[in-house]
């Protein structure tokens, strides 16, 4: 008799949680409601990706009023420096304007967060650009994620057309600009006055930093700014 | 043991008297007295621990129901506005009422006004509530008032001195507030408590005022599952908000930062076009649970006199259009930087070309990519989609100075003359949960969108947003050959406390008995006060 009774109330408690979830059905996130955006029209298929991640990942975007929206679907497509949003209600992809963002980031596979921020680019090329935020502070250190459409061989791609990497890193500092940079080791060095660029080599050969990619050179500039070398650009 | 008995029995009742007065808001008018066409200055001090951040404050008459009112954002559990009571405002005994949407206590100031064309009753009879529950507020003697005398003539600068010990100023936790105004002489109005039951749908209202209600189909009378809910605001770039109903039909809009008077077209759709819907907008007409027992009173011949002159005071400054009040901070509007049907593909301006009498015209010679046709009096309109070659097969969201309209029929004879801009939008446009096949934007020249009429789905509405901060009107310089009518001659409802403050005013042209009146809250939650009357001959 004990048990029935408890598989009774079990099963009401089990119904009324169920019935309970029933009453959602509505979209319920507030800030999501205000995400302003045009239809993403697919791009032509070449070969290379002209996304930074193909896969939706989960993200956030901050609006310029500092409202959030946090764990979307996002894919920034670096072809186009485009943010895509997975709007899972209307089951649509949307291209969200630019002109209301101040910021995305996006959590990739690694679990890292990858911070994405609107600026405005003075240099060739002016206007509004997503850039990468690799290192932060009083001077940035800044990827464009840039993808190009380029002719290529036509044994790799049959239509002659690719989608190439074209990345370019820039250091930024509010009151100076932009200062572009390669990642290399002399173009590093050369951000820094003579008796400077010595402490940069010593600092890099203390840790045991030789700068080959992108993550040598995001650690080569971490070490510099911990060690308050100024930088002259 | 006996004496233990009483002693415990008295602290407890000493302790539970200050537990009421804490969860209490304290509510303070410039006077006791008004003409209608006047405006009524007020301060609120709010209970610790509030929640909302809105306070609301209405006139009401003796039956509860609702004349006017206002909202104000609370700041360090304090506000201050004022109410402009209407011209219409028939002579008699009126409630004001203070609250939240979420508390369930209201504090009720009892007010006299006087209508400024009919004047006072023949009969001299008027109520006054019989309630006992009032605010009870400690005279405190600590602080001193220098430099202000018994009499003083008109037009004459007077300069006072505020001297706070600083014990006193340790027990504020609040800022002072301090008034000079004129008082009347036999009548003293009460600030008393109710309790009211809160609506069901409690909404805190945390940075602006929330408007809601419920949709229901037109047939059926049920609430409305599923029906999208817009909230326009006509203007230079529209406001609009949205809102999909869930099983109980109900709605709500915050209006967060919102300020002023604001002209709220809200509308009601089946995102299926199915269904009609009706909306019904949850506004709070009455509050008829707040209204005490009454007793009548009679009007003394010296404040018949008092009134008398106060109107037509009322009068003189309504003739001579003096503005009792000016806005000291114009509040930011709320940041659209752009439409929220994005930036315009193209803008269109009809009278920069051949004038054309109708819609159709319109589309055809000056709008590309725009198809709109009339048929069997039917109007269907189209936006050309560039990504597909082709025209969407639905209509696009078409917009007349702002607001969505779905009738067609409601711009085909929109001609040249009529139409100020046209703004196109021809790519599949997103707005968080809704999808729009294009936009196309008219704005009038009129913009007063007559064209739009109110039916079950959609209502016009006038609201109050949040009142912005105002301070009193008092000219630098009056010159002698005009009458300088002022009631309230000082107003500082939020002064920061010292051990000393020096506050300055001027009497008015007006002679007769002034009150000057300090207040403040202790963090124990009870009001002290200070006043002290003068003369102006």
């Amino acid at each position: 008799m004990i048990n029935r009774t408890f598989s009774i109330i079990t099963l009401f408690v089990l119904f009324a949680a169920t019935s309970l979830t029933a009453q959602e059905e509505s979209p319920k996130d507030m800030n999501a409601q205000i995400i302003k955006g045009k239809g993403f029209i697919s791009y032509p298929s070449y070969s290379g990706s002209p996304f930074l991640n193909t896969k939706f990942l989960k993200g956030e975007i901050e609006f310029l009023d500092g409202t959030k929206v946090k764990n979307i679907g996002l894919r920034y497509s670096s072809y186009r420096d485009e943010i895509i949003y997975f709007n899972d209600y209307l089951s649509a992809q949307i291209v969200v304007d630019k002109i209301s963002l101040k910021a995305f980031s996006l959590n990739d596979i690694n679990g890292t967060k990858r911070i994405f921020r609107r600026q405005n680019y003075d240099g060739f090329l002016t206007g509004e650009r997503y850039f990468e935020v690799l290192s932060d502070g009083r001077i940035s250190l800044l990827a464009y994620r840039k993808v190009d459409l380029e002719t290529c061989d036509p044994s790799y791609s049959k239509l002659g057309l690719a989608y190439k990497q074209s990345y370019s890193y820039y250091i930024f500092a509010p009151d100076k600009g932009y200062a572009i940079l390669k990642l290399n080791r002399n173009s590093l060095l050369s951000k820094f006055d003579k008796p400077n660029q010595k402490l940069v080599r010593k600092v890099l050969r203390k840790n045991g930093v030789m700068i080959t990619d992108e993550a040598s050179f995001v650690l080569a500039w971490n070490l510099i700014k911990e060690n308050e070398i100024p930088v002259n650009f | 043991m006996k004496r233990r008995i009483i002693i415990l029995l008295l602290l407890f009742v000493a302790s539970s008297g200050k537990a009421q007065d804490k969860a209490h808001f304290s509510l303070f008018t410039d006077r006791d007295i008004y003409t209608s066409g006047e405006t009524l200055l007020l301060k609120v001090f709010v209970p610790e621990g509030e929640q909302s951040g809105i306070v609301n404050i209405d006139l009401i008459n003796t039956k509860g129901k609702i004349i006017t009112g206002m909202s104000k954002k609370i700041i360090d559990h304090q506000a201050d506005g004022f109410i402009d009571l209407p011209d219409s405002l028939s002579t008699g005994c009126y409630l004001l009422c203070t609250s939240t949407k979420i508390n369930s206590s209201v504090t009720v100031k009892e007010l006299y006004i006087c209508n400024r064309f009919t004047g006072l009753p023949e009969s001299n009879v008027a109520l006054q509530s019989k309630e006992t529950n009032y605010l009870v507020e400690k005279r405190d003697t600590s602080f001193q008032i220098e430099g202000l005398n018994k009499n003083y003539s008109t037009r004459e600068k007077v300069s006072l001195s505020l001297h706070l010990p600083s014990e006193f100023l340790s027990q504020l936790d609040e800022n002072l507030f301090v008034s000079v105004a004129e008082t009347a002489p036999g009548y003293n109005s009460r600030t008393f408590f109710k309790s009211v039951t809160p609506g069901t749908n409690r909404i805190i209202e945390k940075e602006g005022v929330v408007l809601d209600g419920i949709v229901s189909d037109v047939i059926t009378g049920k609430p409305f599952k599923n029906g999208t809910v817009f909230l326009s605001i006509p203007d230079t770039i529209p406001r609009f908000k949205y809102y999909i109903t869930g099983n109980d039909g109900h709605f709500k809009f915050q209006l967060d930062n919102y300020f002023g008077k604001l002209q709220i077209v809200i509308q009601g759709f089946d995102r299926e076009e199915k269904r009609f819907l009706k909306v019904v907008f949850n506004n709070r007409d009455s509050l008829t649970s707040v209204v005490p027992a009454f007793e009548k009173w009679s009007v003394t011949p010296e404040l018949r006199k008092y009134t008398e002159d106060n109107t037509e005071a009322t009068n003189f400054r309504k003739i001579f259009n003096r503005q009792e009040l000016a806005v000291v901070t114009t509040p930011t509007a709320k940041p659209d930087d752009y439409p929220f049907y994005g930036l315009p593909t193209e803008v269109v301006d009809p009278q920069l070309f051949i004038e054309l009498p109708n819609f159709t015209e319109i589309s055809r010679e000056l709008l590309p990519g725009v198809k709109f046709r009339t048929y069997n009096r039917k109007s269907s309109l189209q936006v050309f989609n560039p990504a597909q070659h082709n025209y969407f097969i639905d209509q696009p969201l078409v917009l007349l100075d702002g607001i969505p309209i779905r009738d067609l029929n409601i711009i085909k004879d929109l001609g040249s003359k009529e139409i100020d801009r046209i703004e196109i939008c021809r790519d599949e446009r997103y707005y968080g949960y809704l999808n729009f096949h294009g936009v196309v934007a008219i704005y009038t020249t009129k913009a007063d969108f007559t064209r739009i009429a109110e039916s079950d789905d959609v209502i016009k509405l006038k609201s109050d947003g949040i009142q912005p901060d105002v301070s009193l009107n008092i000219p630098k310089e009056q010159p002698l050959n005009e009458m300088d009518l002022r009631k309230v001659l000082l107003w500082k409802p939020s002064l920061k406390p010292d051990n000393t403050i020096k506050f300055d005013f001027e009497t008015s042209d007006i002679r007769g008995s002034f009150k000057l009146i300090i207040k403040g809250k202790t963090r124990d939650g009870s009001i002290i006060y200070k006043e002290q009357t003068f003369d102006v001959n």
